[in-house]
């Protein structure tokens, strides 16, 4: 069947994927090449902790709803309880999602975290102490955007099944319906 | 907020993820609790590592089960709300600046508002559920590096040491903390309550910045008393409303614990 997009080899939202690639890419960048250039720990550690900062928001807030279609967040609701909140587009949006976008998010995502980690590993084996703090709260962001998708793609499909579930019995009883009351 | 709460159950003419948010809300199907306010937008929630915190309930979650509706050219220009209709409902994303814009205001704007509930007198003081249930770890974060970075600025030696130690003992501080609450039965959330703890920092911020101007020791003092009495104001409601009256002292000794270190710490960089 063929994709509803002209073809899977272009990116629906190249300019989405750049800034979902851009903070990341240049924190790890200004992390790993500060060292080279900066003798301050305080503008590595502002630096590459800001730009992680803006690296979560954009994928939470914009580059996850554009690219796959998926939301997550937290509210407190009357009780006073935490409740988190998982959203997603309806089944036939999600499946004209493009492939090549959604390659794109998982992988930079899971990439990050990666490297964050790999990185940790390094300042640990040179006991750092300073960079282990950067690499942490950076490695901390990655995460939770990725348990925080993760958890939301999870939800989506159950709901998606449970709708499919509930629509088949609806229409089932819908034509029973009619059929009986034709008659 | 920019939604409003009435939108009226029908499928026809909805294009954006809000819209169907608040239908799947008013929807009888829906297992929520009706929330007195609209359902926020995404919001630019600091780190949600701990997804499945002791007390959490099962995640209520949407999904918006409906197929796409005719487009309805009304309802599908941008909207403050959920900014760009960034679905396949087939209204076309235009730039990504619009709403990214509206995004990073009404996050600064509800950086704002926590800061003059928290900080400041207001009505909602007594009730901390209240108050700051619209909790973000952004404030924090900005509040943390700036007192980093003023004491940092102040020092005159080890200047990456006390930036690094600073903001290691504020964070692990507003953890630990909020366990301390936590453990001794109180009831408070741990996103919120690191929320609060950060807010709280503001009196301090504006502390260290009036001694980072290099004067008398005595004034130093006179100042980080008044705006450590500020913070201690600020966070006294809310964390004494978590506990147990019986342990009020015990959870909040250790706040004054802290916000008196990190005093002495402003004193005595020169």
């Amino acid at each position: 069947m063929d994709r509803v997009q002209p073809s899977g080899e272009n990116y629906a939202n190249p300019r989405t994927c750049f800034f979902h690639v851009l903070f990341k890419a240049a924190a790890l960048a200004f992390y790993v090449l500060s060292a080279l250039f900066v003798s301050s720990f305080v503008i590595i550690f502002v630096v590459t902790v800001f730009l992680a900062a803006l690296d979560f928001w954009v994928v939470k807030n914009v580059s996850g709803r554009i690219l796959v279609g998926l939301r997550w967040w937290n509210e407190i609701d009357e009780q006073g309880e935490s409740v988190w909140k998982f959203q997603c587009l309806d089944q036939e949006s999600l499946a004209r999602m493009n492939k090549k976008d959604s390659w794109l998010f998982w992988w930079t995502l899971y990439l990050t975290a990666v490297s964050w980690i790999f990185l940790g590993v390094f300042s640990l084996i040179r006991f750092q102490a300073d960079y282990l703090l950067v690499v942490g709260v950076c490695l901390s962001l990655s995460i939770a955007n990725i348990v925080g998708f993760t958890k939301c793609r999870k939800d989506a499909k159950k709901q998606i099944q449970q709708f499919a579930t509930k629509t088949i019995a609806s229409q089932f009883t819908s034509s029973l319906q009619s059929a009986f009351s034709v008659v | 907020m920019s939604h409003g709460d009435s939108i009226p159950f029908h499928s026809s003419s909805q294009s954006d993820i809000d819209e169907i948010e608040n239908l799947i809300n008013s929807d009888a199907l829906s297992a929520t609790v009706p929330t007195a306010r609209p359902p926020s937008p995404p919001r630019a929630s600091f780190p949600s590592a701990a997804l499945a915190p002791p007390y959490q309930k099962v995640p209520r979650s949407f999904s918006l089960p409906l197929p796409p509706p005719p487009v309805d050219p009304s309802a599908a220009g941008p909207r403050p709300g959920g900014g760009v209709a960034a679905d396949g409902f087939g209204s076309p994303t235009d730039t990504l600046t619009e709403p990214v814009l509206d995004t990073v205001k009404r996050d600064l704007t509800r950086i704002v508002i926590n800061l003059k509930l928290v900080v400041f007198p207001n009505p909602f003081r007594e009730d901390p559920g209240k108050a700051l249930r619209d909790w973000d770890l952004w404030g924090p974060f900005f509040f943390i590096i700036f007192l980093g970075l003023t004491l940092s600025w102040s020092a005159s030696v080890k200047k990456s040491q006390v930036f690094a130690v600073a903001f290691a003992v504020l964070a692990a501080g507003a953890v630990i903390l909020t366990m301390n609450v936590l453990l001794l039965g109180g009831r408070i959330i741990f996103f919120q309550s690191l929320s609060l703890l950060g807010y709280c920092l503001f009196p301090l911020d504006i502390g260290a910045l009036i001694c980072s101007l290099k004067i008398n020791v005595v004034v130093k003092i006179i100042v980080v008393s008044i705006t450590l009495a500020w913070s201690y104001w600020a966070a006294y409601p809310f964390m004494s409303a978590a506990v147990d009256p019986r342990r009020k002292a015990l959870a909040l000794y250790p706040v004054f614990l802290m916000y008196i270190s990190v005093g002495f710490f402003i004193i005595a960089i020169d």
